[in-house]
């Protein structure tokens, strides 16, 4: 019934429950994306009431770099389009493509915190902006450290599902992990439009 | 796959404790809770039985100011996110999947998490009364009194983490429940077919979706400002308090709607039932559900009238308040109808059921006197307040939960409970809860405030206070008489029927009580609302099965929920004691330097990902076995 | 075994697909018109001078309008099946945007 049996080599004797699992999978990872949104939505919120509260200590227009900003943002916007590349190849049941599109995916990611965390050292050795600084200043970190932790998660998860394909190819029972951990991927770029907006474009703007 | 897997493997099935600690079988769970739950409830209400024993009489000295505010906040921390909420999970697990025909939850695995991340938080929080002073900043921990300028011990520190866990638990419980019933319903079940109380189960848990995530923020922000100096509420370094209060409200509100939406899924369960009539408006209940659902996250603001929003946003957040009288009072009518021209049966259940309606209805209406805006600026923060949300949450909640626990405890146990005993309880609990709450009403009136660890004498406090303790200590003998019931019933062999009521209308009273494992031998057939009792008019003594008997394949038990949620807890102490000064130098080695709080989450991560790595095949039930257990 | 199948997603490939495997040229697309409205919200803060409040509203478009775009292609929202996570992330971001609100107009005053 399904392509996974070519995949396995072997037909599932109860493809459809297989199927239930892999739609449950899908389903509450949905679920838990809406859980995420009013997560962000409430540390923004914390960082609007927050932003200009800078205690005396550096200001966003003073402390924030285009450049730099723009630089990751290219960066997470590609591995976007990788995942969607990797699933492409999922689809197809081309477990070697998809692979290689996941592995581009982590590498971008790491990209994105290392610049991450270049900015952050930027900003606490030689602007001595860190957490204590301000109620700015916690908010960003916050907001922005949540980010990027999520963006760690995402890094060491793909990379598990990358070490499993190896292992165990592509079945019913990998399948549904790897769509799942592009939806979180896709979404943690979704969630990096607004900060790029309202924490970046904004602290600009003043 | 699966099934050639389970033949090859043959599965550990554990015995004794670790079968619980294993168990990813959705009853056993819902007995988890249960027991979990009962538990906090229990040392909850002896925190309450402590505070209303001092308040007895004027200028009392039974505990001091310190650790009166601890039982204050403790009470209302425990009771809400340890005492109610694990007993609603207890009951969801326990029935939830009986009702919907299904034989396992979504995910039995997630399942088994959210019970042991609770009461892993549970137990942190609690273990502050041991480890240096308890949280005392109220269950609501407002800064600046939450800062540790004014709360220096750890205790709200405990109150943070604790809950942040419990939290993550009962988010990973709502999300496995909507994911449950959105996929796994019977053949035929559409959604306007379901059970009320899976509907309220459902609505409930979305909500627990949208507003936890909320808290999880709130109690992030509020650790930061205490352990790494941030500045979210603290005035001097630019933050704000009010920000706090919104944020805790935004959940908070929802919260409370959270609470009592299954108490009122379960009120429409029992009343039908001891009526021997269909839910009257069945469809504007669910309706009415929804709406207040919406609106519970419509209305935080109410809590904060005295706070100075000003004019436009009180007057908003006033009329949206109101508003939830509506879909609220079409509930009180279809109870009613649905009792009007019934057989009623007066049930240990059922009385919990109609006393559950008057009950509520009162704290409904202080509800909407607490709603005008300028009304609220003479009750805050006295007792009325006090009186009101115990009328809505022991009146309205706890009831409910009696009622449901007497109606569904022959389903999960297999033993009818005592009808004497349990008539003993709901009469000695609903005395003593209306000497207990109602006389505060007046309290509040005359100007009594909250959170007072005494008052002084001749200010028409007295006698109130004295009738108001009295009440709590008969409440307190009412829960005893349901835990003699508890013992003396488990001390009966198993042998409830399977709709041990007789007038049984959903589908949990179509299978064997206990059910076993499995649930159904063959998934049912829903020609209808209130499917069971459907078959039964048609002169069918069962389901009509919806596939043929084959092998039932079921998920493994894992040890690994446990080992991840003992992570999260070892993390949070290693988190907590990080700001510590210890005198012992290895002590300040491994806390100050965040080791105990790495180990924490490298054995949670570990767990996560041995998950991940080594795939659960399940194991196979055969039709041999199947048939061999008889009729099922 | 499932009763409402129009709730479920139906990706991976655990259901039958008679459908060829789309194209990479979509994506493709929806990437351009990405990157087109980053450039036009850094363009606008990096160009300054424009009125501060017409800025604000511009980034606010731009982010909406790539975030529908990358949920609805990249994330197959628009796709069947999905009437579930569309409710889901729409209650989401209701409630996210209450926040958003009560950040903006109750916290100070």
């Amino acid at each position: 019934m399904s392509h996974a049996e070519h995949v396995n080599g072997e037909l599932p004797h109860e493809p459809e429950k297989a199927t239930l699992e892999g739609r449950n999978k899908v389903l509450g990872f949905w679920l838990f994306l809406g859980g995420e949104a009013v997560l962000f939505g409430t540390l923004f919120a914390t960082f609007l009431a927050l932003r200009g509260q800078n205690n005396e200590g550096p200001t966003a227009s003073e402390l924030f770099s285009l450049p730099i900003t723009a630089a990751a943002t290219l960066i997470l916007l590609v591995s976007s389009l990788t995942s969607v590349f990797a699933i492409q190849a999922l689809h197809r049941h081309n477990i070697e493509k998809l692979k290689l599109w996941l592995i581009v995916t982590v590498a971008l990611g790491l990209g994105f915190l290392g610049l991450e965390i270049y900015e952050f050292y930027e900003y606490i050795v030689h602007e001595s902006f860190n957490m204590k600084t301000s109620a700015f200043s916690s908010a960003f970190y916050t907001l922005v450290g949540f980010h990027g932790a999520h963006v760690a998660f995402g890094v060491v998860w793909i990379s598990l599902l990358i070490a499993q394909l190896y292992r165990k190819g592509l079945t019913v029972v990998t399948a549904p992990k790897v769509y799942v951990s592009a939806m979180y991927w896709h979404f943690i770029d979704v969630v990096w439009v607004f900060i790029f907006s309202v924490v970046y474009l904004l602290g600009k703007v003043g | 796959m699966a099934h050639a897997h389970a033949h090859s493997h043959s599965v550990k099935r554990y015995t004794g404790i670790m079968d619980w600690l294993t168990t990813v079988d959705h009853k056993k769970i819902g007995i988890l809770y249960l027991i979990a739950g009962g538990f906090f409830f229990g040392i909850g209400g002896i925190e309450a039985i402590l505070i209303r024993l001092q308040l007895i009489k004027p200028m009392n000295d039974l505990v001091s100011a310190q650790v009166f505010n601890e039982l204050i906040t403790m009470h209302g921390t425990t009771m809400i996110f340890l005492g109610v909420m694990p007993v609603i999970f207890a009951l969801m697990n326990a029935v939830i999947p009986l009702q919907i025909g299904a034989r396992d939850v979504a995910f039995p695995f997630l399942n088994s998490l959210g019970f042991w991340t609770f009461l892993f938080g549970g137990l942190l929080l609690n273990l502050s009364w041991i480890m240096g002073g308890a949280p005392d900043a109220g269950w609501t921990s407002y800064p600046p009194l939450s800062s540790t300028d004014y709360s220096p011990t750890h205790g709200v520190d405990f109150y943070t983490i604790g809950l942040q866990i419990a939290g993550l638990g009962t988010l990973i419980g709502g999300i496995n429940f909507l994911a449950t019933i959105i996929t796994m319903r019977a053949p035929g079940m559409s959604f306007m077919r379901m059970p009320m109380f899976t509907w309220t189960a459902f609505i409930t848990s979305a909500m627990i979706l949208f507003a936890f995530p909320a808290i999880t923020v709130g109690l992030v922000l509020l650790s930061f400002d205490r352990l790494l100096g941030a500045n979210f509420f603290d005035v001097a370094g630019g933050g704000n308090p009010v920000l706090w209060q919104h944020i805790f409200w935004i959940f908070g509100h929802p919260e409370v709607y959270i609470l009592i939406l299954p108490a009122f899924g379960i009120i429409s369960e029992v009343i039908p039932t001891f009526s021997r009539k269909r839910l009257f408006g069945y469809s504007s209940m669910v309706f009415a559900t929804i709406l207040i659902a919406f609106l519970g996250f419509m209305v935080w603001a109410h809590h904060m009238f005295t706070t100075g929003l000003g004019p436009v946003a009180n007057a908003l957040f006033s009329i949206a308040t109101m508003l939830i009288a509506v879909p609220t009072g079409i509930k009180i009518f279809n109870w009613l109808f649905t009792m009007w021209g019934g057989q009623i049966r007066f049930t240990s259940a059922n009385l919990f059921a109609i006393g559950f309606v008057p009950t509520f209805v009162m704290g409904g209406v202080t509800g909407v006197m607490l709603a005008s805006a300028p009304a609220d600026f003479q009750f805050h923060d006295t007792y009325f307040v006090v009186a009101h949300f115990h009328y809505v949450i022991v009146g309205g909640l706890v009831f409910g939960l009696f009622s449901g626990l007497h109606y569904w405890w022959p389903k999960m146990f297999g033993r009818v409970l005592n009808e004497t005993l349990g008539k003993w309880t709901f009469w000695l609990f609903a005395i003593g809860f209306h000497m207990t709450f109602f006389v505060q009403h007046f309290l509040g009136l005359l100007g009594m405030q909250r959170r007072i660890v005494s008052y002084l004498p001749n200010q028409n406090f007295d006698e109130l206070n004295f009738i108001s303790t009295i009440g709590a200590i008969l409440m307190g003998i009412g829960v005893l008489a349901f835990l003699a019931n508890v013992v003396a019933t488990s001390r009966k062999p198993v042998g409830a029927a399977a709709d041990p009521w007789e007038d049984g209308r959903t589908l949990e009273w179509s299978i064997p009580s206990p059910p076993p494992e499995y649930n159904f031998k063959q998934i049912p057939l829903v020609r209808g609302i209130d499917a069971y009792w459907k078959e039964k008019m048609a002169g069918n003594k069962e389901m009509t099965p919806s596939e043929p008997v084959g092998p039932i394949h079921m998920p493994s038990p894992s040890i690994l929920p446990f080992v991840m949620s003992l992570g999260l807890f070892i993390a949070g102490l290693g988190f907590m004691f990080s700001t510590e000064d210890f005198s012992n130098s290895f002590m300040s080695l491994i806390f100050n330097k965040y080791i105990v709080l790495i180990v924490g989450l490298l054995i949670t991560f570990a767990a996560m990902i041995a998950r991940s790595l080594y795939d659960d095949h399940g194991y196979h039930i055969e039709v041999e076995e199947l048939e061999g257990e008889g009729k099922a | 075994m499932t009763a409402n199948q129009s709730s479920n997603a139906n990706e991976g490939p655990t259901v039958k697909h008679r459908h060829r495997v789309e194209g990479p040229e979509k994506h493709i697309v929806v990437f351009i018109f990405s990157i087109v409205l980053t450039a036009i919200a850094f363009a606008a803060v990096a160009a300054g001078g424009i009125n501060t409040a017409f800025t604000i509203i511009i980034l606010l478009v731009m982010a909406v309008l790539q975030v529908f775009v990358q949920m609805g292609y990249w994330m197959h929202l628009k796709d069947k099946g999905h009437l579930m996570p569309i409710l889901f992330m729409i209650g989401g971001f209701f409630v996210a945007s209450t926040c958003i609100v009560m950040a903006l107009f109750w916290v100070w005053w």
